[in-house]
């Protein structure tokens, strides 16, 4: 069993020391890892002048036109990511020691911490209900502190609008930057989760992290019960015992859907249960994006 | 019973009246149990309908069970063709008390008030109790309220019932009648020992001199079942000298009636109504076991034995008694007229023997003629006087008073006999004078085993010699005689001479004086004039000699009396009785016979211990016991019947005959369950 179970983070007070933990998991974890840090990609050539580089000087274009070229990169600035998390209602919700947004916030700061310590920029876009409080991505150590104290002071509260929160991010978003998207998903609109997976196509790296309680996944009710919506009036009472099997065939439909359309999309997809160890979820992401050669 | 059917309301009412609040659950997601609350809803709607159903029927199914329903068949009714005169026959043998709940004779009594009520108003009708014997009976008329009141009246009875003659003394009753038809209406388990298919069946005359095939309307009590049913059909009483004085065995024999075995039935002996043995037997399908019980008594005096099996749905058979007659232990005292240092020449030596040997009810001292002479007669049960010299006058006296109050005195003859000094001395309770004594042949003489004097005859009936038959008997009749004493003619009706020996002179003489016995043997009990000592008979001889003198060996003889019979005692003389009780304490009337010596009384209604009081306030016990034959309760089948009644006149159902039912209650119990198991799985799903 990890140190850094549900149970053992939620004795741990405040986002920026369980980061700090996952973290600290996290890289201990790293030195089997393959991971190479970030790469860059190659734009243009420009003819030699004195001051250059003398490594970056291409050596087959000389050969083909008897004269010095040197080789530019598109960006020869660190990654720019972005944390966005799902503030809605539902997220306020956990039948254990952490709720799914405590779960959504120690994965972003992490991730971020992780980020700045390699010189890259990390932002963060809390969202719900359709707005976006955002904090733009920076390299610098100090703004590491901003991000997670407004990852630390956000709470539960308003209904999931994807559709909005996907337009709004496709603006906000000029340039080229991780998103790291942590939510449940629980948008009844058909096309919300295609209009956020569309920032894939405007080049953005998306990576989805599906947080989803234990109590979501097996549904262990037995009595009548009256189920209250977190985002909303919605209340109905019924049996559990009667509905369980449906509710489960509909609820693993959903998570299928969701990962079948992220792999679509080619976007990563982690479905993160908020009674795992937290710091293996990391080490999983980075793991596949060292594989895909990403970020 | 039925009131339980109320419980199937109780699924309506939880579901109108159950308004728990439900717990409250703040939930995520809301939306996929909202999506499959709206998916399942019209399967649950269903599902909660079937439920309902379930449960009720279920609710109403185990009252319903509870009340034993029945299905009885109306297809099978058949009503005769107009009035016809009835007789109904309500059969009372010991196996209509066969119960499982309430007995076979209360369902009888039901379907006889039934079959009474069914009778049409102008069908005249008459009930006939059937039991062992001819009972009366009313002529038929009208009154059909006297007719269902008189059937409170009847009884079972421990007997088996004889219904071809109670049939017959039905179609005979119907003689008179002018209707044309007629009609027995017969309610009985039908055990085959009741009727019996190899008589002819019942014929009733008509009105002109015609021979009619009554109607048979055949009422089954038993519902179509068997009657298993296991009883202690005998039992034999049997001294156990080898175990020890006052011991007994007892064999029982124990029967089984039906269809599968029975193993490990327990059996136990009671004596004066306490278990003192158990033990268990294996019955296979209608066979017989025997076990054998030994018990050493305690005392003597009359015992009620008892054995009784674990009761089964007849218990009246599993029990049988006898009333045994256990020796009491009697004191004797011998008076050696002529002891010797050598055994075989003393005279009391071998009649000590036969007293002291295993199993002797007498506890016997042996004295000289001088120290005799000092003791209190009193002490003793019996006094045996053994070639003794006549006593002296004073001696004398006590002995005949000793006789006179109920004393046994035995005296058997030897050199010291003088008989003028014994017809002086003891002549009051000699049973006869003596005279000579005769020499056959010299004992010591070459020939003498040859030309001795033997016996020639014993009365078998006395009791003394009751267990001397066959080789025992030859063997006591073959004992040498050298010299005995002749006794003097009588023609006194007290004296019984038991035995004589082959010249007429007799051997064995038996008086009773006063109330004392007195019992002479002509020879001498050690060798010098017989050889009667070393035959194998002198034992048992004189151990029964001494019993009958004490009184106690009539006492052994067990009455056997049978419930439904009359029973005969024998008294003795001097005996009056003045009553004759049964088990209830209730008496029954006894005729006492011309001569005195018997008396008879019953019959016997019922087994259990019964009772002979005498003017002298002494009771003579006796047990009676069933007939074994009654407690058959194997039965005759449907077809049989029908063959012997024959086919076109026995009706089987409603009026014309029992009704063929169907038990519901075990489908309605198997449907309960499933019904339970089907609500569990619904539940599950």
């Amino acid at each position: 069993m990890s140190l850094l179970d549900a149970q053992t983070l939620s004795k741990l007070k405040g986002v920026k020391v369980r980061a700090r933990a996952v973290v600290e998991g996290v890289l201990s974890g790293l030195h089997k890892s393959p991971h190479q840090g970030q790469s860059v990609e190659f734009a243009e050539h420009k003819e030699y002048a004195p001051g250059d580089e003398l490594k970056h000087l291409d050596w087959k274009a000389y050969g083909k036109f008897d004269k010095f070229y040197v080789k530019r990169f598109e960006h020869e600035t660190n990654l720019r990511a972005v944390m966005v998390v799902d503030t809605s209602g539902s997220m306020g919700y956990g039948s254990g020691a952490l709720t799914k947004l405590d779960v959504a916030k120690v994965l972003a700061a992490t991730i971020s911490h992780l980020l700045v310590r390699q010189q890259d920029a990390a932002g963060v876009s809390l969202v719900s209900g359709g707005t976006i409080r955002e904090i733009p991505p920076r390299a610098a150590a100090t703004h590491l502190n901003v991000v997670l104290d407004a990852l630390e002071n956000a709470e539960a509260s308003g209904s999931t609008d994807l559709v909005t929160v996907a337009d709004q991010l496709a603006d906000k978003l000029p340039r080229r930057a991780l998103v790291c998207l942590f939510s449940d998903f629980f948008d009844d609109r058909a096309d919300a989760l295609k209009r956020l997976l569309s920032l894939r196509a405007r080049k953005h790296d998306v990576a989805v992290f599906q947080v989803v309680d234990p109590a979501e996944l097996t549904f262990p009710f037995d009595d009548p019960t009256l189920f209250l919506s977190l985002e909303d009036e919605r209340r109905i009472e019924v049996n559990p015992r009667e509905i369980k099997q449906s509710y489960l065939e509909e609820f693993n439909a959903f998570l299928a859907a969701t990962k079948a359309a992220c792999t679509a999309a080619d976007v990563d997809y982690e479905q993160v249960r908020t009674d795992e160890p937290l710091d293996q979820v990391v080490l999983r992401f980075l793991s596949r994006r060292a594989g895909g050669g990403r970020p | 019973m039925l009131l339980g059917m109320l419980g199937a309301l109780i699924p309506v009412l939880v579901h109108l009246f159950d308004r728990r609040r439900p717990r409250q659950v703040p939930f995520a997601a809301i939306s996929f149990v909202l999506r499959s609350q709206r998916r399942t809803a019209s399967r649950l709607r269903l599902k909660r309908l079937i439920l309902y159903t379930l449960r009720t029927l279920l609710l109403l199914a185990v009252p319903l069970a509870l009340a034993k329903p029945e299905w009885a068949d109306s297809a099978l009714v058949k009503t005769a063709r107009g009035a016809a005169a009835t007789v109904i026959v309500v059969d009372t043998s010991l196996s209509m008390r066969w119960r499982d709940g309430s007995s076979l004779f209360e369902e009888a009594r039901k379907q006889a008030r039934a079959a009474a009520q069914e009778l049409m108003p102008e069908e005249p009708a008459a009930l006939l109790s059937c039991g062992a014997s001819v009972s009366s009976m009313a002529p038929l008329n009208f009154d059909r309220a006297r007719l269902i009141s008189s059937l409170s009246e009847l009884k079972a009875s421990y007997e088996l019932a004889d219904l071809n003659r109670c049939l017959d003394q039905a179609a005979a009753a119907m003689n008179e009648s002018p209707l044309a038809n007629r009609r027995i209406v017969l309610i009985s388990a039908f055990t085959q020992g009741a009727l019996r298919l190899e008589s002819p069946p019942p014929i009733s005359t008509g009105p002109k001199g015609e021979k009619i095939k009554p109607e048979v309307v055949l009422r089954d009590v038993t519902g179509g079942k068997g009657l298993p049913n296991r009883a202690l059909v005998d039992v034999r009483a049997e001294p156990a000298p080898q175990v020890g004085p006052r011991a007994w065995q007892f064999t029982w024999t124990v029967r089984n009636f039906s269809e599968s075995e029975a193993r490990d039935v327990e059996l136990v002996l009671k004596v004066d109504g306490e278990i003192v043995s158990k033990g268990f037997v294996d019955l296979a399908p209608h066979g017989t076991a025997q076990k054998v019980m030994t018990y050493q008594f305690t005392k003597g005096g009359s015992m009620l034995v008892e054995g009784q099996l674990t009761p089964d749905a007849l218990p009246e058979d599993d029990t049988r008694a006898l009333v045994l007659a256990v020796p009491k232990e009697l004191k004797a005292l011998i008076i050696n007229g002529s002891p010797s240092t050598q055994k075989f020449r003393d005279e009391a030596f071998f009649v000590d023997a036969a007293l002291a040997s295993t199993g002797s009810p007498v506890r016997a001292v042996v004295r000289d003629a001088d120290a005799a002479w000092r003791e209190d007669f009193g002490g003793y049960d019996v006094v045996l006087l053994l070639n003794v010299t006549a006593p002296a006058a004073e001696v004398a006296a006590k002995l005949v008073s000793f006789v006179q109050n109920g004393g046994g005195l035995f005296v058997s003859m030897g050199d010291r006999v003088e008989p003028d000094a014994y017809n002086a001395m003891l002549g009051p309770v000699l049973p006869r004078r003596l005279r000579v004594m005769k020499t056959a042949v010299e004992p010591t003489a070459a020939d003498a085993a040859t030309r001795a004097a033997r016996l020639q005859n014993v009365t078998a009936t006395h009791p003394v010699w009751v267990p001397f038959t066959g080789r025992a008997r030859e063997g006591l009749l073959s004992t040498r005689f050298y010299r005995y004493m002749l006794f003097e003619s009588d023609a006194s009706q007290d004296v019984e001479v038991i035995g004589v020996i082959d010249d007429g002179a007799p051997a064995f003489l038996t008086a009773r004086k006063g109330r004392g016995r007195v019992f002479a043997f002509a020879s001498s009990v050690n060798r010098e004039w017989c050889d009667a000592p070393i035959r194998t008979a002198f034992l048992p001889m004189i151990q029964r000699v001494a019993g009958w003198l004490s009184g106690t060996l009539d006492e052994h003889e067990q009455t056997r009396a049978r419930v439904g019979e009359l029973v005969t005692l024998p008294l003795e003389q001097g005996q009056v009785p003045t009553a004759l009780k049964d088990p209830s304490g209730t008496e029954l009337a006894m005729t006492r016979a011309a001569d005195g010596t018997s008396v008879s009384g019953g019959p016997l209604a019922q087994p259990g211990r019964f009772s002979l009081v005498m003017t002298n306030g002494q009771t003579v016990p006796f047990a009676a016991t069933l007939d074994p034959a009654a407690s058959d309760t194997t039965r005759h089948g449907q077809d049989e019947l029908a063959a012997w009644f024959g086919e076109d006149v026995v009706k089987t159902a409603g009026f014309g005959g029992p009704s063929q039912k169907t038990p519901l209650w075990t489908w309605l119990l198997v449907l309960a369950v499933m019904l339970f198991f089907f609500e569990g799985t619904l539940l599950r799903r």
